[in-house]
């Protein structure tokens, strides 16, 4: 497995309403190298800015993340093409008008030759079993079928980490089981946010981000239950400052 | 998002004498027509133009109801178009305009109907090929259609959206209420298009090198 690994990572940002710079993640050290990791928190806590720095899409303003030795700002087009990142929004990803021509349009910087490129955008559409639904206009696809023609687009290229910011949040009952099935069953290394919790304790390792911090670290029940402790106690005292059970 | 509104017609399997023809003819088509519209002043010849491009859609085995597609969402403007010219010059030049208006949409969707979206941007590497000594990337040349051609139908169904909710709370004769939440969710739509191809390593300069 890839090692992702964050070396005392802050993410800052100016404001217009604030004088000193919003933080986004402060000082965080990870080594991640588990198959599937789950990131768990509350909206605003970070969770979509530390997934963002694995492939490069935001900088840190102190610290380095590097995936398997490679610097994300250094060597951010290799990087990228180690790690596909699949969005929560399907539509905004989805850069052609039907699925065949998304993934033949992942694969042109790769692969020059037309008809091998169709060959493997083919191969890659049934690898999901989406080939019936290759040539249908993405707005005629339902939202499950959306996220997993986005994710077949990401896959077509072999990455070997696969990023996907809360992928189940536009989705129904059945297609979220569909790509719940899908993740099970990729030899990619997954790293994942989601407010699914039932989709965290599928996870080997989950990270609960809460204000920018890495608040748990452990197995996906133990992380899950600091979770729902954490909103609890947030609950009850709404501004007060959040405590869970306890931290490894 | 519904995402309807589609302008131009989706790539339609087949195996018509357009399908087969070559990409170089089917873009000067669409470019012949483009410069038509500026030099032809006669309306009759607009509309036996229009009829000709109509019948050769319907020869490419796409039917009439996906043409009925791509201009139904044109008439509005057109309609406005219309009208203005009419007052503005006369019933002979606004007919004129909006038919060589509806020409050019129909020969671009003769294109695109009739040929698969990979092929029409290996055609315009190919053309944009020359221009790399001057710089230019082809590829991002590619990439830059093929985005355009994926954002026609995502504005317009955005278009769809902010109107039916302008309606749903009453606003649908403010203007303001329609424009502005199209402008920002179009220019919200261009960050995360550029992002999810960032992610994608799309677009960066220099694709093909050997990397970092």
């Amino acid at each position: 497995m890839p090692v992702v690994a964050f070396d005392q990572v802050t993410v800052t940002v100016e404001t217009d309403h604030s004088p000193t710079p919003k933080v986004l993640l402060d000082g965080v050290n990870l080594r991640l190298a588990e198959r599937r990791v789950g990131i768990i928190g509350a909206n605003g806590s970070g969770k979509s800015t530390l997934l963002r720095l694995v492939n490069g899409l935001i900088q840190p303003t102190a610290g380095k993340v590097a995936v398997d030795g490679d610097d994300t700002v250094r060597a951010v087009r290799k990087v990228r093409r180690s790690v596909g990142f699949v969005f929560t929004d399907p539509l905004s990803q989805l850069v052609m008008p039907t699925g065949r021509e998304d993934v033949e349009l992942s694969l042109r910087r790769s692969v020059r030759n037309g008809r091998e490129r169709q060959a493997m955008a083919e191969a890659a559409l049934d690898h999901l079993g989406l080939l019936p639904l290759a040539d249908q206009s993405i707005y005629e696809l339902s939202g499950g079928e959306r996220q997993l023609m986005a994710l077949a687009a990401v896959l077509a290229v072999n990455p070997s980490v696969l990023v996907l910011d809360e992928p189940s949040t536009l989705l129904d009952l059945r297609n979220r089981e569909l790509l719940r099935h899908t993740l099970g069953g990729l030899e990619q290394q997954v790293i994942m946010s989601t407010h699914d919790l039932e989709l965290a304790l599928d996870m080997d390792r989950v990270l609960v981000i809460e204000n920018g911090t890495v608040a748990f670290d452990g197995a996906p029940a133990d992380a899950v239950a600091f979770y729902r402790a954490l909103c609890l106690d947030g609950m009850r005292h709404p501004t007060g400052p959040a405590t869970g059970p306890g931290t490894p | 998002m519904r995402g309807h509104g589609f302008l131009l017609a989706n790539y339609v399997p087949g195996n018509s004498f357009i399908h087969r023809s070559p990409l170089a003819l089917k873009f000067l088509l669409v470019f012949a027509c483009g410069l038509a519209s500026f030099l032809v002043v006669d309306w009759g010849v607009s509309l036996a133009v229009l009829a000709a491009l109509c019948g050769l859609f319907l020869l490419t085995g796409a039917g009439p109801k996906r043409l009925g597609r791509v201009v139904r969402p044109l008439f509005p403007v057109l309609l406005v178009i219309g009208l203005f010219q009419w007052w503005q010059l006369g019933a002979p030049t606004a007919g004129r305009i909006v038919l060589n208006i509806l020409v050019c949409v129909v020969a671009a969707s003769l294109l695109t109907a009739t040929t698969p979206v990979q092929r029409i941007l290996d055609g315009v590497v190919a053309a944009a090929t020359p221009f790399q000594r001057f710089g230019a990337d082809p590829e991002r040349f590619a990439l830059t259609i093929g985005v355009m051609l994926r954002s026609i139908p995502y504005i317009a169904g955005t278009f769809a959206d902010v109107r039916d909710s302008a309606r749903a709370r009453g606003l649908e004769r403010n203007p303001r209420a329609l424009v502005l939440p199209v402008f920002i969710t179009s220019v919200a739509y261009a960050r995360q298009t550029g992002e999810a191809l960032a992610a994608r390593g799309l677009g960066d300069a220099g694709d093909d090198g050997p990397g970092d």
